[in-house]
């Protein structure tokens, strides 16, 4: 979709206040300009006697003023329309990118890091919202030429040419120079992109480089793309102020055209010092238009380049999808957030996998042809050494990572898009590192669920944190910090296990829960899982407490499923099996008991 | 968390004292004085260019209607046409100098607010998202690029222009000099009163927004968390709540802009009213010109355009306080553990002594209570206790993140707060659980951006890990680029990767926290003999939860609720049936609960 489709269908989205604008802009150019330029003239030709007086020299001054109050008034009121929607279209933008990304299934679809996806949140929406607002000029300015231009012709047709054709030129320039600003402009945003992108993994892994007593390093780094974008930026800056002052020169041209076509008529009844004054008002205003015109047509391009980069966050996406109307929330009530559905209408019965491959693309690792059959009430442990593709696994069962082939059956019936459909309160899943947010630690585990309909302290308890929640600060309401950076590594886990429950699922996902929690924990934690009615839970672990706890084992070798089957079953026939079993005993003092 | 974090920051200011301001520009302008001087000679020669053109167009206009030869008014016309290029070659010239004074500043600056940051202590990072951090490094800095490249130009070009204009116009006529600076000043104390009328509001838009993009990073971090939780429409609930609140600021603070606007538009054509008055008055009464009519007009038009100009750097300047502000409350953060003197450590693994420590993140609720205790250099000391008993914690004060509210941490008999920083990290290494990773090469993020440690060095150190069918993997070898999410990298291969780190910075003193927890039993025997010759010559401190990590200590000790419960020999406390450690392997290794 070229970028004129995508603004046409913001201005259809916002075009009530947009037409408003742009009303007021048009009334202000044709109607009010038009009569400043000729007010002005008729006080020249008064003075040096040669107009068909109708007004006096001073009723004009006042006429002028009068002029120049109007324009404050609509002003007033029209910056304020400017900011509403200059706002709303950046928020359309930014408002549909996000909500696609927030849709998107799960890993790996962000095409830079969430710090760069910050930049073209925040300056690709604004350069769009900015070419709307310029453009309502632009058109203003279409509907003022030619009522200039006709004022004009009724003076003197060949100094009227004289003062247009520079404006042609402009149209021009433009065009030549086009391919190379947005190339420049692309560098440049791609180099603020790298500025922000890495203050946001530098302020993310500060902790790892003040230990490692890196900053000096990072710093450099930083400083170096920072010089990077200096360098871009001011080639940008040479090339666009290159071009204004080829648009501005259009009045200068002019002016001196009109001089020297005037030399031999001016003061004579044919040209007057008044219209000398008007075609010199008029020229500023043709400069304007011209420079309108030139930055309209260059700021095109570098629109089309803020709207890829836009494009380019919502993979999968309808190219419209970025420019939908939808609600804005600006005003009035806010979305309700559906509260907890009931999970009995869709009672989890089985789930069963069959064949399931993913492939990583760019390691060519991952699953190959995995079957998993998991019954109400079960737990099921998948295992196996590092890298084997165990994570991988549950995440393409779960539809975070797009499978390449295989079934995923729910109750018997094939589930197209497990991305949404294995969601709470059908599935849960707690991952290996969880995300926390900057909020309160209810809000995090609660993520919007009302409180009054859940129970959030059986989830607590489930979870085994309900000592931690009386031992925090505020409690449950304690701050956890960015990123849940002040809450330690193993109640962060509890955390996103507490999240997990509290949506009471019927099929309940952990990836390596257990790795940031003592022993005594983890075993209270599968026992109060196993209390919960009907709980099924497929975990990934390489930890006795979850092997002995098992109904079914897989071990994985390679992204494949080598042995599956009861514990003493694979400590039997399995080599993977019985190497993981060992390596997970006791110390020597222990084992000999 | 914004709230939270600024009451850590001195209380919020409205006004920044004028010298402040000038010693901003002083440090950061003064290293390019050269390329500042050729700014400034540009603009005046705009200037003076631009003051030139109406007389030559005065000229024109007396000298056509006094009837003089058709060649010498062409030639009027051209010299008119060749000062207008003049002037855009200028123009070009100017802004081209200026943007590059203007990004040199504001790169310096931003590298020293990342510098500043970067010093600051943990408690500042754990209350601000790297989105926040992007806002307030990058995004005040931008606000002050204007400020650098252009305001001091403009302001200066403005006044320049001005004067230059009313003492243009007083020598024409001091009649037409008189009541247009009349009108000068009155705008200028209209518009110098508004100065400060907006800077309120721009404050709280910039927080605003700020607090939405640091949302916006955050969740887009969190997506998959977010999906497999089904807390979308939660989070998009959250996401129009900050638009519209930001919406909301922004829209009080743009009325307010738009008084401030709209009064330079209303003088212009007031201004244009009072021109032509002032000089039909003028020429009825037989003392000018209509050429000088004319140019009466023409140069209050220019007036107009510096004031307006003017207004709108006053503009700038309300938006660049309020970044001015936020930037000095961020440079005003002081850190609390500062550099020492300096100290000599020996040479070898370095004893570790903790003397009746007692520390808390929060005042009034202790994390360590008088801890003391011990370990000698080369021995191996295990930390064990509940999730939030303090055994991260310990480690933490070990390497100075934090400093101890009472009591001692001593380093090879240093206490480490007599060290500086560089010292004392270059001693201590650290593996954590939570792996962080950057977006960056594979090399960077082994070497955390040190280049000169050799190649086959970090081949070989993967492959001592046991990283090496990772490696081989790789489409470009070290030089593949990782991303912070660690796409396409297991969580246990993170892991390895922060081992190969510490390996490669050779420390004295090794702390292992939870290491090897997402490391699978198999692999994990793979990388104990690295471990052990890790742990040859250096003095190393574990913590596990999984007590089989712990066979390589020698030395346990127990915490709970900040308070060591049990502290000695490994092999003793293992044997000794009373003991918690006793209690904790039985149940650890599943035969019975405790």
């Amino acid at each position: 979709m070229s970028a004129w489709r995508y603004l046409l269908r913001i201005f259809w989205a916002l075009k009530w206040p947009m037409l408003a604008e742009l009303l007021l802009v048009v009334f202000w150019m044709v109607v009010l300009e038009n009569a400043v330029g000729l007010a002005q003239r008729e006080i020249f030709d008064q003075l040096t006697g040669e107009a068909s007086v109708t007004f006096g020299i001073w009723e004009l001054c006042a006429v002028l003023v009068a002029i120049g109050v109007l324009t404050f008034t609509l002003f007033v009121g029209g910056v304020v329309l400017h900011d509403y929607t200059f706002f709303n279209v950046s928020a359309l933008l930014q408002r549909n990118a996000f909500s696609h990304l927030m849709a998107l299934p799960g890993h790996r679809s962000l095409p830079s890091s969430p710090g760069e996806a910050v930049s073209r949140f925040r300056d690709d929406a604004t350069a769009v919202a900015m070419y709307m607002s310029q453009f309502k000029f632009f058109l203003a300015h279409m509907l003022f030429l030619p009522t200039a231009l006709f004022i004009m012709s009724r003076i003197d047709l060949v100094m009227t040419f004289g003062v247009f054709l520079p404006v042609a030129v402009v149209v021009v320039v433009v065009n030549v120079a086009r391919v190379r600003i947005q190339r420049y402009r692309k560098e440049s945003r791609e180099a603020a992109g790298d500025v922000t992108g890495f203050i946001g993994e530098m302020f993310g892994a500060v902790e790892a480089i003040k230990v490692a007593h890196a900053e000096e390093r990072a710093l450099r780094r930083f400083d170096a793309l920072n010089a990077e974008r200096r360098r871009t930026t001011l080639k940008d800056v040479l090339l666009s102020e290159t071009l204004n002052a080829v648009f501005s020169n259009v009045q200068n041209i002019g002016t001196g055209f009109v001089l020297v076509v005037a030399s031999r008529s001016l003061g004579t009844d044919s040209f007057t010092v008044g219209d000398l004054s008007l075609f010199v008002f008029y020229l500023g205003w043709i400069q304007w238009t011209a420079s309108e015109v030139g930055r309209t047509l260059m700021q095109y391009r570098q629109t089309g380049v803020a709207l890829d980069r836009l494009r380019a966050m919502m993979p999968g996406a309808e190219p419209a999808q970025l420019v939908r109307k939808r609600p804005s929330y600006l005003f009035g009530r806010l979305p309700e957030v559906e509260s907890a559905p009931s999970a009995d209408a869709d009672r989890f019965e089985s789930l069963e996998v069959e064949g399931l491959t993913y492939l990583h693309p760019e390691s060519g690792r991952g699953v190959r042809g995995v079957n998993l059959d998991l019954r109400r009430g079960s737990f099921t442990v998948v295992t196996g050494r590092i890298g084997s593709g165990k994570t991988t696994l549950l995440r393409a069962v779960m539809g975070s990572l797009p499978r390449e082939s295989g079934e995923v059956r729910w109750n018997g019936a094939a589930v197209d898009d497990p991305g949404d459909f294995l969601v709470p309160p059908r599935c849960a899943y707690v991952p290996q590192v969880p995300r926390l947010f900057s909020e309160e630690l209810r809000a995090n585990i609660l993520l919007g669920l009302p409180e009054s309909e859940v129970d959030l302290d059986g989830a607590i308890w489930t979870a085994v944190m309900e000592r931690d929640v009386e031992e925090l600060e505020d409690g449950l309401d304690t701050v956890v910090g960015p990123r849940g950076v002040r809450l330690s590594g193993g109640q962060a886990q509890r955390a996103a296990a507490a999240r997990a429950f509290v949506r009471a699922p019927g099929l309940l996902v952990f990836d390596d829960v257990s790795s940031a929690l003592d022993v005594d924990t983890e075993r209270k934690l599968w026992e109060r899982v196993s209390q919960m009615p009907g709980a099924t839970s497929l975990v990934v672990s390489h930890r006795r407490e979850a092997y002995l706890r098992a109904d079914h084992i897989i071990v994985l070798e390679d992204g494949e499923a080598r042995a599956e089957g009861k514990l003493d079953d694979l400590l039997r026939m399995s080599e993977e099996m019985r190497r993981l079993w060992a390596g997970d005993l006791a110390p020597p003092t222990m084992s000999s008991r | 968390m914004a709230s939270k974090g600024a009451e850590a920051l001195s209380p919020p200011k409205t006004r920044v004292p004028f010298s402040r301001y000038a010693s901003l520009l002083w440090t950061y302008l003064r290293p390019q004085k050269a390329l500042a001087a050729v700014v400034a000679v540009a603009l005046l020669s705009n200037i003076g260019l631009q003051l030139l053109s109406p007389q030559i167009l005065r000229y024109f206009i007396d000298e056509a209607l006094a009837g003089s030869a058709v060649s010498r008014l062409v030639g009027i016309a051209l010299l008119f046409t060749v000062v207008a290029l003049m002037q855009q070659a200028v123009n070009v010239l100017t802004a081209y100098t200026s943007g590059r004074v203007g990004w040199t500043a504001t790169n310096a600056l931003r590298g020293d607010l990342a510098r500043h940051c970067m010093t600051l202590d943990m408690s500042f990072h754990n209350r601000r998202t790297p989105g926040e951090m992007i806002e307030r490094i990058d995004g005040d800095a931008e606000e002050l690029g204007g400020f650098f490249s252009t305001f001091v130009i403009h302001i200066l070009g403005s006044v320049f222009l001005l004067s230059g204009i009313l003492v243009l116009l007083f020598l024409e006529d001091w009649r037409a000099g008189l009541s247009l600076t009349a009108f000068t000043l009155v705008i200028l104390f209209a518009l110098y009163n508004l100065r400060n009328l907006t800077v309120d509001r721009f404050r709280a838009v910039r927080e605003a927004s700020a607090q939405t993009f640091g949302f916006i990073e955050e969740r887009l971090a969190g997506r998959e968390d977010i999906r497999t939780s089904g807390a979308r429409p939660h989070v998009m609930l959250g996401f129009h709540t900050r638009i519209r609140d930001w919406f909301r600021k922004n829209l009080v603070a743009s009325l307010m802009i738009s008084l401030v606007l709209n009064t330079t538009w209303f003088s212009f054509a007031v201004g244009n009213a009072v021109a032509l008055g002032v000089g039909a008055w003028l020429f009825l009464n037989g003392h000018v010109t209509i050429g000088t009519v004319y140019l009466i007009v023409h140069y209050t038009r220019m007036l107009l355009e510096p004031i307006e100009r003017f207004t709108q750097q006053i503009n700038n300047l309300q938006r660049a306080t309020a970044s001015v502000i936020r930037i000095l409350d961020l440079l005003d953060a002081k850190r609390k553990v500062l550099d020492g003197p300096g100290v000599r450590f020996p040479g070898g693994a370095l004893p570790v002594r903790f003397d009746g420590v007692t520390f808390s993140y929060n005042p009034g609720e202790p994390v360590l209570r008088g801890v003391s205790f011990e370990l000698a250099p080369g021995r191996a000391l295990g930390l064990v206790g509940r999730t939030g008993s303090g055994k991260t914690t310990i480690t933490r004060l070990l390497f100075r993140l934090y400093d101890p509210d009472r009591g001692r941490v001593l380093l090879g008999g240093h206490d480490v707060r007599d060290a500086k920083l560089s010292e004392l990290r270059g001693q201590v290494g650290v593996v954590t659980q939570d792996v962080r990773l950057f977006e960056g090469t594979v090399r960077d993020n082994l070497t955390l951006m040190d280049h000169s440690i050799p190649e086959d060095r970090l081949v070989s150190v993967i492959e001592e890990l046991g990283l090496g069918a990772w490696y081989r993997d790789l489409p470009d070898g070290l030089d593949s680029v990782l991303r912070s999410d660690g796409a396409g990298m297991s969580a246990g291969e993170a892991q390895l990767l922060a081992f190969a780190r510490v390996f490669l910075r050779d420390p004295r003193v090794v702390v292992l926290d939870e290491a090897s927890s997402r490391i699978d039993p198999g692999t994990e025997r793979l990388i104990e003999r690295a471990v052990d010759r890790l742990a040859e010559g250096r003095t190393l401190i574990v913590i596990a939860h999984r007590l089989a990590t712990l066979d390589r200590c020698d030395e346990i000790m127990v915490l709970e609720h900040g308070r060591i419960v049990e502290l000695g020999e490994r092999r003793r406390l293992a044997e000794e049936s009373g003991s918690r450690f006793h209690a904790m392997l039985a149940a650890g290794s599943g035969e019975a609960p405790s």
